[in-house]
This record gives structure tokens, sequence and C-alpha cells, in this order.
């Protein structure tokens, strides 16, 4: 009972939260200046009263602003998130041809900085201000502090065009075509194809971008890591653990890694709602048909139900997160459970 | 302990390192081979005598519907899978007849009338009619998107007969046969367009549904057919098996979208791509000397001008002649093809080279700072003047107008003209301004509509680009009678004799000067021939064959 209550709470707090989303963006949409005619019509086109009514009729554009929101919240109600005005494409469908893109580069990024952030993060720890420490921390730094197209250029540079040790950009090399849209993201549908060699190459294909993407949250993670378990292994319950003889394996994978890793878990969330929202720099870089392109070109365009629908897309992604986050932080810590 | 630890986490980085570089190697080797699955494409060089060939453009597209096709890249994939009545098959030549037979003006030019050629079959084995030229042009007309412009001077079309087109036009137009080579008046098959919710009815704007259709399959005769589009990712097309002409010898074309000019010259380099569309003079100094790989360096057709208003209200000073030809002589023309890259050109006047009639080039020694000063002070602004000069967000052909409008702020300091930059975003508040003739000083482009020199009569007083500048037919009565005589002008050497009297009397006056003509950088694989710019279509893909 007390378990559905919770969840009811999320979902009326989500819907609320989405509808204001929704009312801030198009309101600022509408307030900053950008006239969707002039970005989307050539210039011969704008100079036809006729061609420029009917392409305003057409989107709706020449309804006031107040009837534009009613009818937008009606659709949105309606799960219809409009017509892109770049594309003449329901938003719906174009978010579900772009995001399956940037979920599989982003999942596969913030899997890369988990597993090595933490691992960087447990190893500069407990050898504490050596050698290695010093080099993780290096490391960590500059993953937080280097600029990621500069890292994505630079990535691409050497390891595709001077030593070809890693394809190069787009999501699946020349020699295959696309597979048969499933989940859109590659890897999987290949595999639901069937088709070993293609969803290794679809895999290959996210080692460049995944690790330009992961550099950043993965040197956060590292530093969250090594600070936390620093501080948890100075606390009497770890001094008491040590001094009944646990070994020191024992004492940080069973005792203190678990209370270590909580604020690691916020900082992972943070990492992933960032990275799903999509990143315009490396997706351009690496030919990646993501989000964050669609954005971007959306933006160029005045597109504001596809900017609306980015905007609210992310929302959505920080919410859910939060919501899994607040859920492991129970399964972490039994003491987050009972409050 | 401590130690096992430390080898335990450093084996699992090791071995995630391994299976990082077994992917790229996992894929290189079927690159290399083709083998898991090579029928289904090829990647340049690596696969040798492949049929496929791999094209990078730089940029996405909203449609492939050639009833709506108005941006830069779509032509490319419209030419390869449509047809036109006429084609260029040659950047700077005349059109000429690709699915028509034979054409013929009426006397008073008002009518035009085109005979198909036999045997044409569109990609669905459907033979092709005049009715399909028809419907393919009034659909375009009616859906009255970004294109429509296109058919204005067509009144009314009838078909006689199953062969035959005749046109009735509004006004003798001098440029029809090159407005009717244009991607939106490419030939529909109408009975699979009407299939998928196309029509040619005057409510088309509103009851036509077959866009989404053509946005992901071809319906026309070309030598191609699209068989996949991703957007924003690529384009595949595969030979037409029932294409009525002869065709190349490439099977198939995978179109990438790459934005990046530096992933472009890698992606060439290593041979995953055959032709890079988009490449930029620095990444274009990388490739030079690279083996396998040929470059072209040309001009096109979009020019970046300059423009002072002739009305005083916004122009201020720069509206009066002599500030205007003081301004012309200022600039510094070969300073500016340096900043725009090799290949870059400054027309002679207001057609640009390379199309019929042009006068060629301006001359480098044109420019002339003494002179520039003296016509200064004649214009009573012997210690100089200050002027805002607006510039949108956009870039011309890569090339960003803040950067022209830098240099032209440096190349007037030196006559005394203080510059004061205002950037203004394209969607707001410029593009407006623009079009409603309110920009005082400010450096623009203009990409050709489509290919043909009458595009510039605009640029004549009382044109639309005329009147952005604010100079109307009633300032300057005879140019801007020669548009009309140029719209007449159906034969070749009477409108070439206009179209130069036009260049010679805007080289050194009016409101506009042509300052440059971009550039395009094309960097190919040397396996192929064939490969040339096109400003109709960015790439002909139909004439490129593989050695």
């Amino acid at each position: 009972m007390e378990r559905l209550k919770f969840t009811g709470k999320r979902l009326i707090y989500l819907a609320v939260m989405l509808f204001g989303v929704a009312t801030l963006v198009f309101i600022l949409t509408k307030m900053i200046p950008g006239d969707p005619t002039v970005a989307n019509l050539s210039q011969r086109a704008l100079n036809d009263p006729e061609v420029v009514a009917a392409y305003k009729a057409k989107y709706g554009l020449d309804q006031p602003i107040f009837v534009q929101y009613v009818l937008y919240i009606k659709n949105l109600l309606q799960f219809d998130l409009g017509t892109s005005i770049r594309t003449n494409k329901p938003v719906l469908s174009e978010l579900a041809r772009c995001y399956p893109a940037t979920i599989e580069l982003a999942l596969f990024a913030i899997l890369l900085a988990a597993v090595f952030g933490i691992l960087f993060g447990v190893i500069s720890a407990i050898r504490r201000n050596s050698i290695l420490d010093q080099l993780v921390r290096a490391v960590s730094v500059t993953g937080v502090s280097i600029p990621s197209f500069w890292f994505a250029l630079l990535v691409l540079y050497f390891f595709y065009y001077k030593m070809h040790i890693f394809p190069g950009p787009g999501r699946l090399s020349n020699s295959f075509s696309a597979p048969a849209t499933v989940t859109g993201m590659y890897v999987l549908d290949s595999l639901l194809e069937g088709n070993l060699p293609k969803a290794l190459d679809a895999l290959s294909h996210l080692i460049l971008p995944g690790t330009v993407l992961a550099a950043f949250t993965m040197g956060l993670i590292t530093r969250t890591t090594r600070s936390n378990l620093l501080d948890v292994m100075s606390t009497d319950y770890i001094r008491t653990a040590r001094a009944k003889g646990l070994s020191r394996t024992r004492l940080i994978l069973s005792h203190a890694l678990g209370n270590a890793l909580i604020p690691v878990l916020t900082v992972i969330g943070l990492g992933l709602g960032n990275l799903l929202g999509g990143m315009v720099l490396v997706e351009t870089i690496f030919n990646w048909p993501g989000v964050g392109q669609f954005a971007y070109e959306s933006v160029l365009s005045a597109d504001f139900p596809s900017i609306i629908g980015v905007a609210l897309l992310i929302a959505l992604n920080y919410m859910i997160i939060n919501t899994v986050v607040d859920i492991l932080y129970g399964v972490i810590d039994p003491r987050v459970r009972c409050r | 302990m401590k130690k096992r630890f430390l080898a335990i986490a450093l084996s699992l980085v090791m071995a995630a390192g391994c299976v990082a570089c077994g992917g790229g190697t996992d894929n290189a080797s079927e690159g290399g081979s083709g083998s898991a699955e090579g029928t289904e494409g090829a990647a340049g060089t690596s696969e040798g005598g492949s049929g496929t060939v791999v094209v990078a453009m730089g940029a996405g597209f909203s449609t492939l519907d050639p009833g709506y096709v108005y941006e830069k890249y779509p032509p490319l994939i419209v030419n390869a899978c449509y047809e036109n009545l006429f084609k260029f098959y040659d950047n700077e030549g005349a059109p000429e007849p690709c699915l028509a037979d034979t054409y013929e003006f009426s006397e008073d030019n008002l009518t035009l009338t085109v005979k198909l050629k036999d045997g044409i079959t569109f990609a669905s084995g459907n033979t092709m009619t005049s009715a399909d030229v028809l419907f393919s042009i009034n659909r375009c007309k009616n859906l009255q998107g970004n294109p429509a412009f296109i058919a204005d001077t067509i009144q009314s079309m009838e078909a006689p007969d199953e062969k035959t087109i005749v046109f009735h036009l509004t006004q003798p137009d001098s440029a029809i046969l090159s407005k009717l080579t244009y991607s939106a008046l490419a030939v529909l098959d109408s009975a699979v367009v009407k299939e998928h919710g196309g029509t040619d009815a005057e409510d088309a704007s509103t009851t036509d549904t077959a866009q989404a259709y053509l946005d992901t399959a071809s319906a026309g005769s070309g030598m191609y057919v699209m068989t996949s589009y991703i957007p924003d990712e690529e384009v595949v097309l595969e030979k037409n098996p029932n294409y009525w002409g002869e065709a190349t010898n490439v099977d198939k074309y995978i179109i990438k979208i790459q934005p990046d000019a530096n992933t472009q010259m890698m992606t060439l380099s290593t041979g995953d791509i055959d032709v890079a569309l988009n490449m930029t003079d620095d990444t274009m100094a990388e490739l030079s000397g690279a083996e396998g790989v040929e470059i072209i360096n040309a001009a096109t057709k979009t020019v970046g001008f300059v423009m002072m208003n002739m009305n005083e209200t916004y122009g201020g000073p720069v509206s009066n002649p002599k500030v205007q030809q003081a301004i012309r002589k200022a600039l510094d023309y070969s300073g500016m093809q340096i900043i725009c890259g090799e290949g870059t050109l400054t027309p002679y006047s207001v057609i640009q080279s390379g199309f019929m009639g042009s006068k060629g080039e301006r001359a480098a020694e044109y420019t002339n700072v003494e002179e520039a000063k003296a016509l200064l002070a004649e214009a009573g602004y012997a210690d100089g003047l200050d002027v805002d000069l607006t510039v949108s967000d956009l870039d011309m052909e890569g090339i960003l107008l803040t950067d022209l409008a830098q240099k032209i702020k440096d190349d007037l300091s030196q006559i005394g003209i203080n510059v004061n930059i205002v950037s203004q975003p394209w969607a707001a508040g410029y593009g407006d301004a623009y079009r409603d003739g309110t920009l005082g000083f400010t450096v623009m482009y203009w990409g050709t509509d489509y290919n043909d020199p009458n595009v510039q009569l605009e640029f004549l007083p009382g044109g639309v680009v005329g009147l952005r500048a604010g100079w109307t037919a009633e300032m300057a009565p005879e140019l801007a009678a020669m548009y009309q005589e140029t719209m007449s002008a159906t034969d070749n050497n009477d409108r070439t004799a206009v179209l130069e009297k036009i260049q010679d009397a805007m080289y050194e006056d009016g409101p506009f000067i042509m300052a440059v003509q971009a550039p395009a950088h094309i960097g190919y694989n040397t396996r192929l021939e064939g490969v040339a710019i096109s400003d109709p279509y960015a790439l002909d893909v139909t004439l490129i064959n593989i050695k």
C-alpha cells in the first residue's frame, strides 16, 4: 500500500512537472525572437503572400498565441506533440527516430564512465597519495576539463585516421545496411536480426564517441568515489571492522564501497540525464543522428513544436532517472528505505 | 591481498581495452573483405572494384518530395532518381533536352511546345506520358511550397496527345528551359504518387498527402531508385532496373550526411567515402598530395554581395551614389578571395562568371584607395564617416558572413569610413528587415534559385532584391526596362547582348557590389571519373563512372 501511494505520488508529480515544463517552454519559445516562416521559407517564397499564408495556416501560426497554446496542451494530452515545421512529420515520430541512437550511445558512455570511474576511484583511494593516485587524479581532472568537441576530433584523428584502430564516424560500416528497426538501437537490433558481425560492427562504432562522452562523467565519478571512499574508510565502524581482522578487500567491497557509492549514484544519474539530452558537437563530429543534432537543427529552423518536444523529453529523462536513483538509494542503503 | 586486488583491477582495465580494440579490428577486416554482407554495400577503395560509391554531403534536408525541394542537397538525389524535360549536362552550358525530344517556341514566345522521347518508362514499369508531366508541374504549383515560384510564368498547360505538352506562358520567358530543369519540376510517376495520396488539384496545398511516401521512396524515371533513407544519416540509391537510357557503371550510391569538414577529410583519406562535397581550405591542404585523392577548387554561382540602401532614411550616407562608388573602389577583392579560399573569384558585375552572357571577372587592379578617398571627398565626406554594417549569422557555402563583414570594416577604415558591425540573427529580425528593405548597409549572399542568368535580374531596380535596397524602377527606368527585355530574349545571342548592357550599367553604379563568388571544395577518390562541381545538382551522380 505504501509503495502504491509512493508510486502514485511520483506519477502525479511527474505529470505536473511535465505540464509546467511544457507551458514554460511554450512561453519561452514564443518570447524569443525568431520567425519560423522566415527561417523555413526561401527568399523567393517569402515574397509570395499566398505561399506565406498557406504556410502559416498549415502550422497554425496564423492563430493567436493563446489559441496556439490551448491547442498545444489539448494535443499534448492526447500524446500528440504536433508536427515538425522543418520536416513536416509528427514530432513524436521524429523523436522516436533519433532518440534510440542517443540512448544507445548514452548507455554505452555511462557504462564506460561508471565502470572505469568507480574502478579508478577505488584504486585512487586505496593507494592514496601514491603515484598511481596522482595519475588517476590527473586523468580525472583532464576528463572533466577537456572540451568534448576537441577531444572528439583528437580521438578521431589518432585512433581512426592515423592509426586505423577504430572505425570512423557513423553507426555502421558501409558494408552493412541498417538493421530492421525494432528498438532503433543498432547493436540490439542486429542481435535480434541474428547478425552477430553487424552487432559487433555497431558496437565498435560506439567506442570512440562513447569514450569521448564518458570522459567528463568518468572524471566526476572517479573524484566522487575517491573522496567518499576515503571518508567512509575513516569512520568508526570501518575501524571496528578492521580491528576484528577483516581483510582489506572484504572491508572495502562489503562494508565501505556500498556506503561510498550513494553520492556516486547521483553523479551517474545526472550524467546519464545529461547524455540522454544529446550532445550536439560530438554527434556532429561522429555523424551520430541523435537528439542533439535534431535539437540543433530545430533551433536553427525555429521549429517550435520540435524544440518543445525535445525539452519535454529531456525533462522526462531527468524525472525518470531521479526516480530510479531514489529507488536505488534504498537498494544500496537500507536506512533510506526505512525513511 | 592488496597486490591481488590491484592485479584484478588492472586486468579488468586491460580486458576492457582488448574488447574495444577487438571491435575495431573486426570492423577493419570486414571493411577490407566485404565478406559478411559484401553485397549490401561497399566502402570506397577498401572494396577495390566494387560498384558502390559513397558520397558525403554536409547537411541533411527537410524533404525529398520534388514538389517541395528547395534546399541545396536534395537536387543531388532528385536528379539521380527523377528526370526533367531538360537538364544541365555541363555546369556552364545551356539546358539540353533530357526527357524532351524536340521543343519549339511560338513566334510571340508565349507558347512552348515540347515533344517527349519515345520509350520512357518509370522505375515502376509505367510508361511516361504527357499527363505525368502536367501532373508533376501542376502539383508543384498548387502545393504552394518553397519552389512554387519556379512555375510562375506558366499560365496553363495542355496535353494534346500522349507525347506532347504545350506550355502557355504569362509572358515571354527566356529562362523557361532552365526553369524546367529545376528539381521541383521533375516528372513524377503520377499513378504511383496518386496511389499514395498525391494530387495536382488547386487545393493540393491542403489535400496532397504524398510527401510522407516521397520522403521514403522515389517515383521517377531516373537512373537510380531510392531504396533507403534514414534522415540525417544516409540515403541509399540503387540502379533502376527499368531505366530507359544508358546507365553508368555505378550500381549503388550511399549518400552519407557528414556535417563536419574534418570528418569528411578523414573518411575520404581512409577510403570510407569516395566523394567529399564539403571540404574547406584547411582540410584541402591536409589532402594535398595524398595518394588516390583528387581535389577540385572552383567557384560556385553563390555570390556574396554588399548592399547599400538607396533610401536615405535607411541608408544614410551610403545611399549617396558617390559614397557607393567610393566603397566599391576601396574594397580589397583579392583579400576577400583569400578569406573565402582557393577557387573564389570576383564577378565583373551582377552576372556571375559561368553564366551565359557573363563578362567574367572584375580585375584585381580595380581597387584603388586614393580614388576611393577622392570620391568620398566629392560626396562631401572628406573627413570620413561612421556607418553601421548589419550582418546575419548565416554562412555562404561555409564562409561566415561575419568574416566578410570584418574584412569590409578593415578595408573601409583605409578611406576613413568607420564601420560598426551590428550582428542580428537571420530568423530573429534580420530576415524581416532584409525583406522589408529597411537595412541600410549589409553584406549578404544570394544562391541561385535556378541555373540561369535571369535569376540575377532581381537585382535590377524594381526587382525583388533591388527593392530591398530601396532601388525602385523609377530611379533607373532604362535599367529597369532591361528586365523585360532580357525575359523576352529567347534567342541566346540577343539575351547575351542585353545581359552585357546590364553588367556594364551596374559595374560602377548602383546599390550592389558583387564581392565574391564562393568556392566549392570537392575531394574524390581517383578510382572515379566524371566528378565535377555542379551548381544545379551539387554533384551530378549520373555522370560519374568507376574507372
